[in-house]
């Protein structure tokens, strides 16, 4: 039924990760509910970050200006327009994909660090312009009335069940926008671009249109993430969603999991995630900001020892023992 | 090889699955689980963790006998005939989505009664809509916008004054002073942080001043953490209003005031919103210079010594051995909150959340640590009660200038220039 | 008319201000193509550690600033030998990541021992003392401390340029495979870059404890402008950076007094954008 192993494991992957909630006690209301929501979340976040870093190499500190877009499409659907968040959500996402276009063509003209400096700047710029916006509430953010639990205002207070379907909607999404990418010519375009524009200029590929559907596809699908992030807190303000820290998650994330890899953003949530949260349920009585502290040091060491990441690791074993003739299956 | 790459994938993955299941939930008979939400670490830490040890003195006055100290659940211990208060501790570092996800924690795993916290009034938002939603009690110490009582929310309860409430009081101590002390003052300035603090604070401010037919000259947010405030202060004073509100907590405060010293002016008053003008450290640091500013405030040593005589108490034996100073007006309010809690638990006899917060919403009770004496919320959870004083800083001495009913001091008006210090 | 003389006597004092600061960053960048994303925890550290030499010991930050330079020299050396010199090369942003991963570490640290109470220095010689020119105010603590900015970032413009050490380094900076065949020890280079890139910043945080007060936050917007003044400059320029500073300090303060002081940090990012975008390499870089 299944062409190759890639695709069982993601069949499986998704089959298995459908029955959790179905399965009493294990998402529910309970904290693993939480945490595992989270780790669908940011997986689907850092992947749509890998799109446009990791695949296409543009390595962008900006996704959370998308990712804020996103959130207050949302937001403003239900606070401000009493509408529905499934009207808000694609909004957000048009208008992420339109200003990213916007923005990316200039900078798309920067190499290196520069580009990566711009990209800082423009967080910066959006996010202090949406704290002086009163029309979108400013510095005060917008909080969510209280609504009727269930799909139609995406929204329940009881239980974990429907976020946790949804953040896997929004995980298989972004994850098979992403296997289609690998196996369309799109994903050798993108890999041209990245080993060297002009080379894949030669080649004819027009690296600009490239880039920046690339670019537009990678934001949109940061936007679907925030509205959602919007909807399971409740509330939006421009430090939450709109900050160098939430750009950084973006970037954090993939880089730990193993940047341009189908399987790295969500193995580096599925450690970064548990981490982040378990050790400041359980931790923070060690006193003020040990997590953290753990936390730099694991990235330290991760760049220092395995640039590529835990899948930098996974194949540093596996071709260990294939290279010892332990086997190939 | 892919079955051996697929193998650790797969192993890596149950490793992470049993090490997040494997939270524990101790149960121990005769325990009343209640959640401390506050920012433990990130900027408003230092705040925090007064907040947190507030409310851990509090808890053990009601758990140990403290026949010495005058207050209800004071003398016997503990409550409801010999249950315990377990106090859970919970950071929210100051971000209301980790606000929001730890108050789920709180109450759904924890399985706390109710949440005091959470200082931040945009942490406090979402972390007591959840409480709403799942119809918990949230107990709300000192966290100042005025939204979070104007939302109808029938389980929320705050005992500090809102910025609304200390708006009107310092314009009142305007039109008193312009009325007894010919002050002419006529015109205001704002100068307050970009945040929703700030926001809010100055909101109310405007409407305040609108009222009294006071005319704002200047309106200056400025961005917290900012590396100058010299654009800030200079706008301050090219208007040169008589009269300025400020909001800027901390280092901002200190920043602020060095600024205005710098460019040598001050206007007629200057009275500050809860922010670093209550913060003792902070004026230590300023020394001299941070005399003569007011501000509004709930609590001082001094008002302490007349009006409240049992938080002294408390403070000794309690506050101060856990964080080395004394109590201030934002923290001990959060202790205050667990008093009425445990009282209205007593009340209701039972941990029926339904019958508590019935309690809550109908009852007076007697606070020792407030400076009103009693609290009583009304419909929306605003503590009807609600009382700041408006005190003037001088030689680290915070003197308490208005109503009159609690005046210590004339106040020193118009503040001294710089250079005659 | 004498606000417009405040106005622009504060714009070139933050500005030179910011040149100090990100003197050390356009070294190491310009040298190794590496950005020290802990830039600002740098700075933090320089200042607490002067904080806590006027508090425990009494020396003035009019002194202390030299303890704070060398104290961020082995720092920004120990960051090179440690952190650097193992992630350069490995991945594209790997030294950036790596360094975000030691501002972590080193604000939380901070923020563990020293708590985030803000703390400023009372008391100092400097404190407070203003004079008039112009009908304008000038601070003198920040005089005193643009003063220096300009003498920290002569000596090094004339250390690269004048002596053997400043060749090697331009040497290393242009082709490190040809400077080590001409004898020039690139390790040895790499640690002084990184070291005298500590050590300004070092500088910068002594003397800023006079007047701003210190907390584990406070180098986040100093890093950011940082980053921007050094990529405003352009690659590893001095002369840009200074440049670029002023620049920076000026916009600051005519959009904040001009325009609104909510808005100022907005222009600043968004006349980099526009500069950038004109010139990608910067003002002064080729």
């Amino acid at each position: 039924m299944f062409k190759n192993k890639a695709d069982k494991l993601w069949y499986g992957f998704i089959a298995v990760a459908f029955i959790l909630p179905f399965v009493p006690g294990v998402i529910g209301g309970s904290f693993f509910g939480h945490v595992a929501t989270m780790i669908l979340l940011y997986a689907a976040m850092a992947q749509s970050w890998n799109i446009i870093s990791g695949y296409c190499g543009q390595t962008s500190f900006g996704h959370s200006v998308f990712f804020g877009i996103g959130a207050y499409g949302a937001a403003l659907a239900v606070v401000n327009f009493n509408s529905l968040p499934w009207y808000g959500a694609p909004l957000g996402m048009l208008a992420a994909a339109a200003v990213s276009v916007v923005i990316s063509y200039p900078c798309f003209k920067l190499k290196g660090h520069y580009f990566a400096i711009a990209t800082f700047a423009i967080v910066e710029i959006f996010n202090r312009l949406f704290m002086i916006w009163d029309t979108i509430g400013g510095a005060l953010g917008l909080d969510y009335p209280i609504l009727p639990d269930g799909w139609k205002n995406f929204s329940w207070s009881d239980t974990k069940n429907g976020y946790y379907l949804g953040a896997l909607a929004i995980f298989i999404l972004v994850f098979s926008v992403v296997r289609w990418i690998e196996r369309h010519r799109m994903g050798y375009y993108l890999r041209a671009v990245r080993e060297g524009q002009e080379t894949a200029e030669s080649l004819g590929v027009n690296s600009a249109v490239v880039k920046l559907s690339a670019m537009a596809l990678s934001a949109s699908l940061a936007a679907l993430c925030g509205a959602f992030f919007a909807q399971y807190n409740y509330r939006v303000d421009p430090p939450m969603v709109m900050s160098l820290d939430m750009s950084m998650k973006f970037v954090l994330i993939t880089i730990l999991g193993g940047i341009g890899t189908f399987w790295g953003p969500f193995l580096g949530a599925l450690v970064l995630i548990p981490l982040q949260e378990y050790t400041r349920a359980y931790l923070s009585h060690l006193g003020a900001g040990v997590d953290l502290m753990i936390f730099g040091l694991i990235i330290i060491i991760v760049m220092i020892k395995q640039p590529l990441g835990i899948m930098g690791l996974i194949r540093y074993f596996t071709k260990r023992k294939v290279a010892k003739g332990e086997g190939d299956a | 090889m892919l079955i051996r790459k697929r193998s650790t994938i797969a192993v890596l993955m149950v490793l992470a699955l049993s090490l997040m299941i494997c939270s524990s939930a101790f149960a121990a008979d005769k325990v009343i689980k209640i959640g401390a939400l506050f920012p433990l670490t990130g900027p408003a830490a230092v705040s925090g963790q007064n907040c947190v040890n507030s409310v851990l003195a509090a808890a053990d006055v009601i758990n140990k006998a403290n026949p010495d100290i005058n207050a209800p659940l004071a003398a016997k211990e503990g409550l409801l005939n010999g249950y315990k208060i377990e106090i859970v501790k919970a950071d929210h570092q100051g971000k209301p989505d980790v606000a929001k996800s730890e108050a789920e924690r709180l109450y759904n795993q924890e399985k706390v009664f109710a949440v005091i916290g959470s200082y931040n009034s945009s942490a406090t938002k979402p972390a007591s809509a959840v409480a709403e939603r799942a119809k918990k009690i949230f107990m709300c110490g000192c966290s100042s916008s005025a939204a979070l009582t104007e939302r109808d929310y029938k389980y929320f309860f705050r005992h500090a004054p809102t910025d609304a409430i200390e708006s009107k009081e310092f314009v009142e101590y305007i039109e008193y002073l312009n009325k007894e002390k010919k002050a002419g003052i006529k015109t205001l300035g704002l100068i307050y942080e970009n945040t929703e603090f700030g926001k809010h604070a100055a909101e109310e401010a405007h409407k305040a001043a609108k009222h009294s037919g006071l005319k704002v000259v200047a309106d200056v947010p400025f961005n917290n953490g900012a590396t100058n405030l010299n654009s800030e202060v200079q706008t301050l004073k090219a208007a040169n209003p008589d009269a300025v509100f400020g909001a800027a907590l901390g280092g901002d405060y200190s920043l602020w005031v060095r600024t205005m010293k710098q460019v040598n002016w001050l206007p007629k008053i200057a009275i500050n919103y809860c922010t670093g003008y209550q913060n003792p450290a902070v004026q230590k640091e300023l020394a001299g210079d941070g005399d003569y500013f007011m501000g509004g405030m709930g609590y001082s040593p001094e008002l302490a010594k007349t009006f409240m005589p049992e938080a002294i108490k408390i403070e000794k034996k309690y506050y101060t051995p856990r964080s080395n100073q004394p109590f201030d007006s934002d923290s001990i309010q959060e202790g205050v909150m667990l008093f009425v809690l445990a009282q209205a638990i007593e009340k209701a006899g039972s941990l029926d959340t339904e019958k508590v917060a019935q309690i809550l919403r109908t009852e007076e009770f007697p606070s020792v640590m407030s400076l009103s004496g009693k609290v009583k919320f009304e419909p929306g959870g605003q503590n009807v009660h609600a009382l700041s004083v408006i005190t003037q800083i001088k030689d680290l001495d915070y003197k308490t200038v208005f109503p009159l009913k609690y005046q210590k001091a004339e106040p020193v008006f118009p503040m001294t220039p710089w250079d005659k210090r | 008319m004498s606000n417009f003389v405040q106005v622009l006597i504060d714009g070139i004092l933050s500005g030179l201000l910011y040149a100090l600061v990100s003197a050390g960053l356009s070294m190491m960048w310009g040298v190794m193509d590496v950005i020290n994303f802990a830039h600002g925890e740098f700075l933090m550290v320089a200042m607490y550690l002067c904080y806590w030499i006027g508090e425990i010991l009494g020396i003035d930050p009019l002194f202390s600033w030299i303890a704070g330079g060398i104290f961020l020299f082995i720092i920004g050396a120990l960051t090179y030998k440690l952190i650097i010199k193992n992630s350069l090369g490995k991945a594209a942003m790997a030294p950036l990541l790596a360094t975000f991963g030691l501002s972590m570490l080193l604000k939380n640290f901070c923020m563990n021992r020293f708590t985030p109470n803000f703390r400023l220095l009372s008391g100092t010689i400097m404190e407070g003392k203003t004079f008039e020119f112009a009908g304008a105010i000038v601070s003198v603590p920040q005089l005193v401390t643009a003063i220096f900015s300009l003498a920290v970032l002569l000596s090094v413009y004339w250390l690269i340029k004048k002596t053997r050490v400043g060749w090697a380094i331009q040497a290393t900076a242009m082709d490190k495979e040809a400077a080590e065949l001409m004898g020039i020890d690139t390790e040895n280079i790499y640690l002084l870059v990184f070291g005298i890139g500590g050590a300004c910043v070092g500088v910068a945080g002594g003397l800023m404890t006079t007047y701003l007060a210190v907390h584990p936050e406070v180098g986040g917007l100093f890093s950011l402008i940082a980053f921007v003044v050094v990529a405003l400059g352009g690659f590893g320029s001095i002369p840009g950076a200074l440049f670029a500073a002023l620049l920076i300090g000026l916009v600051e303060s005519f959009a904040g007094f001009y325009i609104a002081a909510v808005v100022k940090y907005v222009a600043v990012f968004a006349i980099y954008l526009v500069v950038i975008l004109i010139r990608p390499k910067g003002l002064f870089g080729w």
